[in-house]
């Protein structure tokens, strides 16, 4: 008796608390930094492109295969405005496949792709689950804006820094070449200045 | 006896008014349970139909009858159709002699407690009824514990207004009510009050009680069978028992309209009253109900015939002393605290104890793993210290 | 003139079918019963058989983890550490320290989230429908906690074979620690709604009782084992990452009733909330992973490992060949092997019982059927 007796003063004290319901569709509670919703593209903002190659490996990796992507030519590259010989042309998630595990974004040897913070994307259509690229790009240009993402490896995937590298690469070189022109001439010089 | 136009018009719309009554108890208890439920459990309840979700009730009313009316193939068509009445009529019938302020009452007899008594016994035949015509077999074990479950608890429920009866010396609603002018019932006999919710609880078909009719057993007891409107009176009729224990517990217990401001308040004063008291032991009934756990079948029938009938038959005695012997009202005050006192500490000593010292022995005899001494901590500078890429592929 | 009856007797067969509130998961149970009595049990199980067991054949070791969070799925962190453990013991690499006291931390973290939600869907069995809200309440707050460490409420993927996904944030010892006394007034809350109420004392008390023997030889594991008195746990018994280094006690239970092993998960919430106090006292600076290749790419062999799952001995037993995906994983998973006992505890018990005795079992479908 006295038991249930303190279990009911456990039960009466809740009435004075808040409720802790969220009102959703009012209130959507926030999510974390790190949570991973379904995959976003990235954006490169230094050569207005995705960082997608195309090249598959988060295609092969996914344990759901829930993935598909093509690749094409990169016209920016013929142009020299981009690093990227290859872009992506159609990249297609589905996204009742899709786990949200994401071993995608730990493959990924580009920065290419990221677990955005999307995870409301119920939807009315029958084919609505499938998110191409354009869909997939937005996710990933929101997840961009709104976090602190930055790429893993700058120096490898960021157009304007491999760009900017290889420009510095290839006036060294011409400048290491120049130099050894000129000695090379200078050498040419003394030994004929010494023949003669 | 002469029955004039006038007679019979003012009897429709009594008992027109009576029902609105009723069932808008019933109904507001509906949004009432799932509300202050939700606030006990930390939790909004319905908000959504209507402001604060007050449409509730409508909205699970239309679903209800929306719903396609499916009885078995083999079951007594007419007796099914016919046990959902048999259960939700007793339980409106009663409300003919409630009184809800000293003038407001449709009919007062001179025995209304007595009126109450037999006329609630009949919802148990209606539910026997459902579980037999249904035909199957867990409808039919269903209906035999729910018959057993209310008959077991009918006893201590009459013995307990019989001692109402006896206090204020009458079976008359409103004798009673006047009766307590300056002193409440539960103050005089608390005891009888607790035995009352009790087996009121059981009476209903509420938690801890609620085993005959509940979703996580086996079966759905009796009801089984039944869907849509069918479905829908008994559940009506649950709620509308709920709300007849708190008015009677408001009447008989804790004073009526009249306690503690008196008789002369206005009538409205006065039924506000009444209805206040009902829905506090209403909300009471619902606090029970998010605090235990269900009984057994068995458990249950045990508490009702090795504790709470002796215990009326020993209150009843207690009160006849009383009355016999004419001692003051606090006198009866403290032997029915007494005999209260008596099981409570007979059932801690059993039960708690137990469980507390098994609680106890179990810590303390736990296996105690102790902590081995850590070598010291090394730190690698050359690995990677962030984030790892999972080797999967090259 | 003899007192026999004159029919035969015939036992009804009643079905606790797939569909079922309080079932826990798809599960059928056939309870054969004599009046109010069940005469034996059969469970039915495979509604839930997703074929984990094969997909690990065809998935790379990175990818089986993803698996292997779903096998149990409320208990999710152990059953990566199992695996992983397993994974690492083939390859024979150890993760770094500072990698083990974020797997246990986590690990404790989610046996309490695990215990936490038993203690609610076990009342909610018995009618009482309050501390299901209030427990779940407590596992909002571990689950946040998780969705800022690994980034997902439930299926983290983020155990690795050699260490952990990524490191913690920087919060996180406060955090944990905060989070600790916030889980600890909520167990105690459920514990005092619950643990003595006469109504849920009646109902598991005496109820389902097993003794030490017939529980070890039907292959109980777990709460459900330490119940009945027998001290196996293998935390203790066959210790493994940083177990050794904590301070903790093993609750043992007396009677093997339902009560004793409801009361025995009670406790070991209060445990493992000590236990991570002393992970987060002793939190090492380190690497998350350890070094070598980044390829999970065992040499060919067997090897065991098995973990104290909150549901009992989970047990991994993986078979490589040499390439990059398992040859062979094989899960022996403790609901299914403390369904064992099922029949054992409710012979003679009534139908109502049989709900309670299941509940105390704590199974989780998705372990038993894979």
């Amino acid at each position: 008796m006295i038991s249930g007796l303190k279990g009911m003063m456990v039960t009466l004290r809740w009435l004075g608390k808040k409720n802790i319901t969220a009102n959703y569709p009012e209130e959507h509670l926030p999510v974390q930094e790190r949570f991973m919703g379904f995959p976003g593209l990235l954006w490169d903002e230094t050569a207005e492109e995705p960082f997608c190659t195309g090249c598959m490996v988060c295609v092969r990796e996914c344990p759901t295969q829930c993935m598909t992507a093509i690749m094409h030519d990169n016209p920016k590259a013929v142009e020299g405005k981009s690093h990227r010989r290859k872009i992506i042309e159609t990249f297609e998630i589905n996204l009742n496949r899709c786990i949200l595990c994401g071993i995608c974004v730990d493959v990924c040897n580009f920065d290419a792709i990221a677990m955005s913070h999307e995870h409301e994307l119920a939807s009315f259509a029958r084919t609505g689950a499938r998110a191409d690229l354009g869909l997939l790009l937005e996710q990933g240009r929101k997840y961009q804006a709104e976090t602190s993402w930055a790429p893993k490896g700058p120096d490898r995937n960021v157009a304007s820094v491999v760009l900017a590298k290889r420009a510095a690469a290839e006036a060294a070189k011409a400048a290491a070449a120049a130099e050894e022109k000129t000695s090379a001439e200078t050498a040419v010089e003394n030994t004929e200045g010494s023949e003669s | 006896m002469n029955v004039t136009l006038s007679d019979a018009i003012k009897l429709t719309m009594q008992l027109f008014a009576l029902l609105n009554v009723a069932a808008f108890g019933a109904i507001s208890l509906v949004w009432l349970e799932r509300r202050f439920l939700g606030r006990l459990q930390g939790r909004p309840g319905p908000n959504r139909v209507g402001p604060l979700g007050l449409l509730q009730p409508i909205a699970d009313a239309i679903k209800l009858m929306s719903k396609e009316d499916v009885a078995p193939g083999t079951s007594q068509r007419l007796l099914f159709y016919a046990a959902p009445i048999l259960v939700f009529v007793p339980s409106f019938v009663v409300w003919l002699t409630f009184p809800l302020a000293r003038d407001v009452v449709v009919r007062n007899l001179d025995m209304g407690l007595f009126f109450f008594v037999a006329i609630s016994v009949l919802s148990i035949v209606g539910l026997v009824l459902a579980g037999w015509s249904s035909n199957s077999k867990y409808a039919i074990l269903g209906g035999f514990r729910a018959a057993a479950q209310l008959v077991s608890y009918e006893i201590p429920i009459i013995t307990m207004i019989l001692v109402i009866g006896m206090l204020s010396d009458s079976l008359d609603f409103v004798k009673v009510v006047d009766a307590q002018a300056t002193v409440p019932f539960i103050a005089v006999v608390p005891l009888a009050f607790v035995i009352f919710l009790i087996a009121g609880l059981a009476e209903v078909g509420r938690t801890p009680f609620d085993i005959y009719f509940a979703e996580s057993e086996v079966v759905g007891g009796p009801f089984v069978e039944y869907s849509g409107a069918h479905w829908a009176i008994f559940f009506l009729a649950e709620y509308v028992n709920t709300f007849v224990v708190g008015i009677l517990g408001a009447l008989l217990f804790l004073g009526g309209w009249r306690w503690p401001f008196g008789a002369d308040l206005p009538q409205i004063a006065s039924v506000a009253l009444l209805m206040g008291k009902a829905y506090f032991i209403v909300l009471i009934i619902f606090w029970i109900r998010a605090t235990y756990p269900r009984m057994r079948i068995d458990q249950l029938m045990a508490m009702a015939w090795k504790w709470l009938i002796p215990l009326s038959f020993v209150l009843f005695l207690v009160a006849a002393f009383q009355l016999k012997f004419e001692w003051p009202w606090w006198v009866l005050t403290i032997l029915s605290l007494g005999v209260l006192v008596v099981p409570v500490v007979v059932q801690s000593r059993k039960q708690r104890n137990p469980a507390l010292a098994l609680a106890v022995r179990y810590s303390a005899n736990a296996v105690i793993v102790h902590a081995k001494p850590r070598p010291a901590a090394v730190i690698v500078d050359d690995v990677v210290a962030t984030s790892a890429v999972e080797g999967t592929s090259a | 003139m003899t007192n026999e009856p004159q029919f035969d007797h015939v036992d009804m067969m009643l079905n606790m079918g797939p569909q079922h509130p309080a079932t826990h998961g798809v599960f059928r149970m056939v309870l054969t019963v004599d009046g109010e009595r069940v005469v034996d049990v059969t469970p039915h199980i495979g509604y839930l058989h997703r074929g984990t067991e094969r997909l690990a054949e065809v998935e790379t070791y990175g990818q089986v983890i993803t698996l292997f969070d779903r096998v149990d799925y409320i208990s999710n962190l152990n059953n990566e550490l199992a695996f992983v453990r397993a994974g690492e013991k083939i390859m024979e690499v150890e993760a770094p320290e500072r990698a083990q006291y974020i797997r246990v931390i986590l690990a404790e973290l989610n046996r309490v989230a695990s215990h936490l939600l038993f203690i609610g869907t076990y009342a909610i069995d018995l009618g009482g429908m309050t501390p299901v809200m209030y427990c779940f309440r407590e596992r909002e707050r571990i689950e946040n906690l998780f969705e800022h460490v690994t980034g997902a409420r439930m299926m983290h993927n983020y155990m690795r074979i050699g260490g952990v996904k990524s490191d913690v944030p920087d919060d996180f010892v406060p955090w944990v620690r905060r989070l600790i006394g916030e889980v600890r007034m909520g167990v105690e809350e459920s514990d005092k709604l619950l643990s003595t109420n006469e109504v849920f004392l009646a109902r598991t008390q005496g109820v389902g009782v097993i003794d030490g023997p017939t529980a070890v030889s039907c292959g109980l594991s777990g709460p459900s084992l330490r119940g009945s008195g027998v001290a196996y746990d293998v935390r203790k018994d066959d210790p493994y990452e940083i177990y050794p280094y904590l301070n903790y006690k093993i609750p043992l239970g007396e009677n093997g009733d339902c009560w004793d092993r409801y009361y025995l998960r009670v406790l070991e919430c209060y445990e493992s909330l000590n236990m991570i106090e002393q992970c987060l006292d002793q939190f090492p600076a380190g690497p998350i992973m350890a070094a070598g290749r980044r390829i999970a790419r065992p040499p060919a062999g067997e090897v065991f490992a098995h973990s104290e799952n909150p549901r009992g001995d989970l047990g991994v037993y993986l078979v490589s060949d040499g390439s990059d995906k398992p040859y062979r994983v094989k899960i022996r998973p403790p609901s299914f092997c403390n369904l064992v006992g099922l029949a054992t505890m409710t012979r003679g018990a009534y139908i109502a019982d049989a709900v309670a005795i299941l509940g105390s079992l704590d199974i989780v479908l998705g372990e038993v059927d894979r």
